[in-house]
């Protein structure tokens, strides 16, 4: 493995790629095989190959771009990061590269190009920010993409990224949970549900003839507990008979992530055999920003088989039991100043901006939005899992995150120390933990199924 | 020299520019969107999406909402250059002349000609100055900029500069009836009469709109197509699947699993 000068996560070992089925590429090969990966990735994606050939370079997505803005890098820029990809293309694939090089920004990949790229495409966190500024709309996400799909033919995937992977495909979730392990904490859950609101509900996992499949995060299962059982409490409360499965606890998919292949294709296939062995009617989906984008806009696209059951996220199932004034909500019992971070799959790809508030308004009793919002929003800077712990990496998590810090200290919900910040995405909350305590916010992170199961079953010892 | 950039260059340029664009468009079209990539929140019709195609390509809608600044100078940078262009051929095709079917009389059709066509020239000339100012200004800008960008903008301010000076300099205008005999004769590939030392700022506006031909379809210049091709497939309608869940002894309907995206691999 090179030794990467550049501020990168800590790639898998070859043993790890192994798992992924991946034989990772000898530094000597590396350049050769990224051009064969690069023509085909650029002739084959239309939103690929329109960023290589028609960007003007105006430079107005960089003051766009939390992650430019939070460490002044200009490879941060996203256009500057798409010319990781667009020099080699120019050099190789077009007339004016081979004619005027750098003069028009072309210049040939090397193995130092490449390890830019591992470093720089692990930098972007695919919010999809720079796609919406954009004049034209060149989206500087689907350069990630591909970046890291090439990446990852290369055998070079951060050991994050390739451990989620690999836990996927032997567990059916991210966390590595067995079957027995899911079970135990359901069971535990159930009782703290009990304890919390004097009700008896169940959360079951693998029920036969079931009518709605849960996908939750299986963050939920350890990290996010209240958002499980907020997702249970509102199934409970309109009688749905609702199951989740132990071969897709997962709501996550990493494949949209790293490998838009093999691994995106897999988790999906996975929903669909459950779906059929469960016998179910309508799959809803958890908290989880990419994982939605991954469900509601790639499985269509990824299935090897039609779609045999409507797929929708939780939320528009809540937003519309509450505007058909099904839900009994009390909004007495969330009375802190609360603001919302829109998660930005849920915003710039999913159309759930407005069915967020929707949901959020009626169950709380003071709510700030924080500026800009909707699908202006800003993204928590651990957006697409780039939540590493190396130190180099840990600090950039805080630099990437200080736009959104300051926008939350704007809404003032912190003031007192007992604001909270809903967000309703397992990798941002995955990042608001620790990034909080950072930014010294005196703010809480919550999902919004955690309020909206709070509003309707009140705690009853408050 | 004046001979080859009057009578030989302009069919080389010409041919350039067309093949160019049609191998480029192909080379385009021949990719596929794989996934649906819509940026939400998105219009619910074909209709809302026909409108805010139009308002992106025509207006410039997401660099409005972002950089008022930015958005002020390339939309008149945009607007006025198509006006011109659309000038220089109704200009030209009528003598100047065009007016008259709005009722006023032949004299003051052709004064409203040459006063439209300089004032946007003058303002054209401003705002290639005012993005030029900004790519050599401001931090971000140059951090992206590579040497072609400013030669564009460069070569534009050579077009432009010529033709205003064309225009405000006495002796210097060409009138309608030299350009248009001109322009028919090389259209119907008859050797050209014009006389070649009568007029160096045209030879030179000449020569710069030729040079800017042949490379267009080879420059980021191609974003003129681009807009189209892209907007199409980040601005698309989606249709939500409809909400409700199966309830055990109720009857709420449940979406229709069709109706939540088309497949399009």
């Amino acid at each position: 493995m090179s030794v990467n000068k550049y501020t990168a996560p800590a790639m898998a070992k070859e043993k790890e790629m192994r798992a992924l089925s991946i034989i990772p590429v000898s530094d000597e090969n590396k350049v050769k095989e990224a051009l064969k990966h690069l023509k085909h990735l650029v002739r084959k994606f239309r939103p690929l190959m329109l960023a290589m050939e028609s960007c003007t370079k105006c430079g107005h997505c960089a003051e766009n771009c939390h992650t430019y803005l939070g460490t002044r890098d200009s490879n941060n820029i996203p256009t500057n990061r798409a010319d990781l990809f667009r020099k080699a293309w120019k050099a190789t694939h077009t007339l004016e590269g081979r004619v005027f090089g750098k003069l028009v920004g072309a210049e040939p990949l090397t193995l130092d190009t490449i390890n830019k790229m591992y470093a720089y495409f692990y930098q972007c966190n695919e919010c999809r920010r720079c796609a919406l500024v954009c004049p034209f709309g060149i989206d500087t996400c689907e350069v990630t993409f591909a970046g890291r799909q090439l990446l990852h033919w290369l055998g070079m995937v951060p050991s994050l990224h390739a451990s989620v992977g690999e836990a996927m495909y032997r567990t059916g979730n991210h966390t590595g949970l067995p079957k027995p392990g899911l079970v135990d904490t359901c069971e535990f859950l159930e009782e703290e549900i009990l304890e919390e609101s004097g009700v008896d509900i169940k959360i079951p996992i693998d029920k036969p003839d079931s009518d709605v499949l849960y996908i939750p995060s299986s963050a939920d299962f350890l990290l996010n507990p209240e958002t499980m059982m907020g997702a249970a409490r509102f199934f409970h409360y309109l009688g749905i008979n609702w199951t989740m499965s132990s071969a897709i606890a997962e709501a996550g998919n990493f494949g949209l992530l790293f490998d838009q292949r093999y691994t995106l294709r897999f988790n999906t296939m996975r929903l669909l055999d459950e779906v059929i062995k469960l016998n179910i009617k309508k799959v809803v989906w958890g908290e989880c920003g990419h994982g939605w984008r991954a469900g509601k806009m790639y499985v269509p696209s990824m299935t090897d088989r039609p779609v045999p059951v409507p797929i929708v996220h939780l939320h528009d199932e809540t937003a519309h039991y509450i505007r058909t004034g099904q839900l009994k909500l009390h909004p007495e019992v969330n009375n802190k100043p609360i603001t919302l971070h829109d998660p930005c799959n849920f915003s710039r790809a999913c159309n759930l901006g407005a069915k967020l508030r929707e949901v959020l308004n009626p169950c709380v009793t003071d709510f700030r939005e924080m500026t800009p919002n909707h699908e202006r929003n800003f993204c928590c800077g651990g957006g697409s899992a780039i939540l590493f712990d190396d130190p180099g990496m840990y600090d950039l998590r805080i630099k990437f995150s200080a736009k959104k810090a300051e926008q939350i200290r704007a809404t003032g919900i912190g003031e007192n120390g007992d604001g909270y910040l809903v967000a309703p995405c397992s990798i941002c909350k995955a990042q608001f933990y620790p990034i909080l305590e950072e930014h010294d916010l005196g703010v809480q992170v919550k999902g919004l199924i955690d309020l909206v199961g709070n509003a309707l079953y009140p705690p009853i010892n408050i | 020299m004046t001979f080859f950039i009057l009578q030989v260059l302009p069919y080389i340029a010409v041919m350039i520019f067309i093949v160019g664009m049609v191998w480029r468009l192909c080379r385009w079209l021949k990719t596929r969107n794989v996934h649906n990539v819509v940026l939400t929140p998105t219009p619910k019709t074909s209709c809302g999406v026909a409108v805010r195609y139009v308002k992106e390509i025509f207006l410039f809608r997401s660099l409005f909402n972002g950089d008022k600044s930015l958005w002020a100078g390339a939309w008149i940078m945009h607007v006025t250059l198509a006006g011109i262009i659309g000038g220089h051929i109704v200009g030209f095709a009528f003598l100047g002349q065009q007016f008259i079917y709005m009722g006023v009389s032949a004299d003051t059709s052709v004064f409203l000609s040459k006063l439209l066509g300089t004032t946007f020239g003058v303002i054209l000339a401003v705002a290639l100055l005012y993005l030029l100012y900004r790519r050599l200004s401001i931090n971000e800008a140059k951090l992206t900029s590579y040497f072609a960008d400013y030669m564009h903008l460069i070569l534009l301010l050579g077009i432009v500069s010529a033709g205003n000076f064309m225009r405000l300099v006495p002796g210097y205008s060409v009138g309608f009836e030299v350009p248009k005999i001109y322009m028919i004769q090389l259209a119907t590939f008859q050797p050209v009469t014009i006389d070649p030392l009568m007029n160096t700022a045209f030879i030179i506006h000449l020569l710069l709109v030729q040079i800017l031909l042949i490379i267009f379809p080879f420059s980021k210049l191609v974003h003129l197509v681009g807009i189209f091709v892209n907007r199409l497939t980040v601005d698309r309608s989606y249709v939500e699947p409809a909400p409700g869940m199966p309830v055990a002894n109720a009857g709420v309907s449940v979406g229709n699993a069709a109706s939540s995206g088309k497949k399009t691999t």
